[in-house]
């Protein structure tokens, strides 16, 4: 097998008294995706938020790219070439689509560089392109959700975080954003997704982890998850 | 009132006014970011007018450490308004460096900053007065060369300026200027408006919000400063205390604009700046008054403030 691009061993996180993760161990390689299951409430956004860096870590390792992301700020690990888009969209609701997408570029210096993918963003995202001088608050909810991804593409990520893309939104909306995560790993990008939606998940990814309660009890092929009679049960039923 | 006299109050209500709004939006930027008011803003007010005097090297009066003192150089005022600003921007991040932001790292309540930042207002004041006493002081031939007043009348009318509220007023409306451009047409800008919307999304884009913070209270300081300079060209450093009235004013420019609104600042600034100026003579007492009424009646119809958001609950 070849080393993992992202690696996490025993990472454990508390929000004060509330212990969100317990020793989660799980790796993504180079090329993959890779789903994080679980019930509302398992730890799924917190295991995303401790690799963004966004909330302090109790103990564990957590590498990307050989290096150790747990002494980095937030703003280093996007440099590093890790983007987050957030559950819940999180557009910035006052700015413009296209301000939106070119702080997703903020780490970039490369202005022609910068252009060109605003440029190849408003051709693959027509709505935005519409949009372009509007205030993101005014978009639609499948509209943000598209502006986040496509701002957090902004920043050339080579692993991509996606928490819930689902959430929220009209089916036609959703097989439209699916479409989107499989294209984006056809042409490279690592994606971890975090998704309520285990039939969608699992059918997207090609590993995936299941988190309750903080701990990970299972993990596998998707193939291999959804035979699981837990999966079944919990997940699929 | 006739109405050439209520034109010239206006023009110079309008000057001072644009003072009142760059000194506000030093309030207004931080309590964008940070949701808090900086109350150690109105000592860097009194200190910015300090060091533009010092950098015009000038000399220290007759009480404290730097008495009788002089730099051995001395800028022409232009160039001593913006050292003054520059300097006054450095001790804004100095602020946030030593009372807000080691807070801020531990997580504390808000009002511990506020409590904070008064702390470091107090300090600052006694300072000043240790290091130069509680004398006034103005500047030195800031304006030489320059005809006291200036008619800006149209035609027969005239409407007689005194040159110090027409300078006080280009200045103003330069740096207001200057402000838009940044925030809107820049980069930084843009981040700083992120990061006042949402901070961990923006830390989330690769924003170091640590670092916007720091440019912020920057900005703010130098806003400040030079708003002391301008208010100490047109009467005089009055002492140390130089800034707590002013300060007020200020804070009640920042809520009758709306809390954290940039165009709200600059409008409540202005507002109060006409208001005050028409305010009759043998009323003139009550000036400080004016400023505050305003403000209670436009909160009774308005309490968001004149351009203010209503405030949605983040989750
Ligand atoms: N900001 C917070 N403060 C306190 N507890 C939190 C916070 N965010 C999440 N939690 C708790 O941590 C646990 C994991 O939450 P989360 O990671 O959001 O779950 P998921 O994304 O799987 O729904 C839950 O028990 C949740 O209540
Ligand atoms: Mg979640």
């Amino acid at each position: 097998m070849t080393t993992p691009v992202l690696d996490i061993q025993q990472l454990s996180v508390a929000y004060g008294a509330v212990q969100a993760l317990q020793a989660v161990s799980l790796t993504v390689s180079a090329g993959e995706i890779v789903t994080l299951l679980g019930a509302n409430g398992a730890g799924k956004s917190t295991t995303l938020r401790a690799i963004s860096r966004i909330i302090a870590i109790q103990s564990g390792s957590l590498r990307y790219d050989g290096r150790d992301l747990s002494s980095l700020r937030p703003d280093a690990v996007v440099k590093a070439g890790i983007a987050h888009v957030p559950e819940g969209r999180r557009v910035l609701t006052r700015l413009s689509v296209e301000d939106n997408l070119r702080l997703g570029a903020y780490v970039r210096s490369d202005k022609a560089g910068i252009a060109d993918d605003l440029e190849r963003t408003f051709t693959q995202f027509k709505r935005l392109a519409e949009r372009r001088k509007q205030l993101a608050g005014t978009l639609s909810g499948g509209e943000q959700q598209m502006l986040a991804i496509a701002r957090a593409l902004m920043s050339r990520p080579r692993l991509l975080l996606l928490d819930e893309p689902s959430l929220g939104l009209a089916p036609i909306i959703v097989r439209e954003i699916f479409a989107i995560i499989r294209d984006l790993n056809a042409a490279g990008t690592t994606i971890l997704l975090v998704e309520q939606n285990a039939q969608l998940a699992l059918k997207t990814a090609t590993r995936g982890y299941v988190l309750e309660a903080g701990s990970i009890t299972l993990s596998g092929s998707t193939a291999e998850l959804a035979a699981d009679d837990r999966v079944q049960k919990a997940y699929l039923g | 009132m006739n109405l050439a006299l209520f034109f010239q109050q206006v023009v110079n209500g309008l000057a001072i006014g644009s003072v009142y709004a760059i000194f506000a939006l030093g309030y207004t930027l931080i309590f964008s970011i940070l949701g808090i008011i900086n109350f150690a803003h109105s000592a860097i007010f009194t200190l910015g007018a300090y060091f533009t005097y010092a950098l015009m090297g000038a000399r220290f009066g007759f009480n404290g450490l730097l008495a009788q003192t002089a730099l051995p150089f001395g800028l022409p005022f232009p160039l001593a308004v913006l050292g003054g600003g520059l300097l006054a921007g450095g001790m804004g991040v100095l602020v946030e460096r030593a009372a807000f932001r080691p807070l801020r790292n531990r997580g504390a309540d808000p009002l511990l900053m506020l409590v904070s930042s008064l702390g470091v207002a107090v300090a600052l004041v006694n300072i000043i007065q240790y290091l130069v006493g509680a004398e006034a002081y103005s500047y030195p031939n800031a304006l030489a060369g320059l005809p006291p007043s200036i008619n800006l009348g149209v035609g027969g009318v005239p409407l007689i300026m005194r040159t110090v509220l027409v300078v006080i007023f280009i200045i103003s409306m330069l740096i207001l200027f200057a402000l838009m451009r940044l925030m809107n047409h820049t980069k930084a800008g843009k981040a700083l408006q992120a990061v006042a919307e949402d901070p961990v999304t923006a830390s989330l884009l690769g924003i170091n919000t640590d670092r916007l913070i720091l440019l912020t209270f920057f900005i703010s300081g130098f806003l400040g400063g030079i708003a002391g300079t301008l208010v100490g060209l047109s009467v005089t450093i009055t002492g140390p205390y130089f800034g707590i009235t002013f300060g007020l004013r200020g804070l009640a420019v920042l809520v009758l604009g709306g809390l954290g609104s940039i165009p709200g600042a600059v409008v409540g600034g202005l507002a109060i700046g006409i208001v005050e100026a028409l305010v009759p003579p043998d009323l003139s007492g009550y000036k400080d008054a004016v400023a505050f009424a305003i403000l209670l009646i436009v909160l009774f119809f308005r309490p968001q403030g004149l351009l203010g958001r209503t405030f949605i609950q983040k989750v």
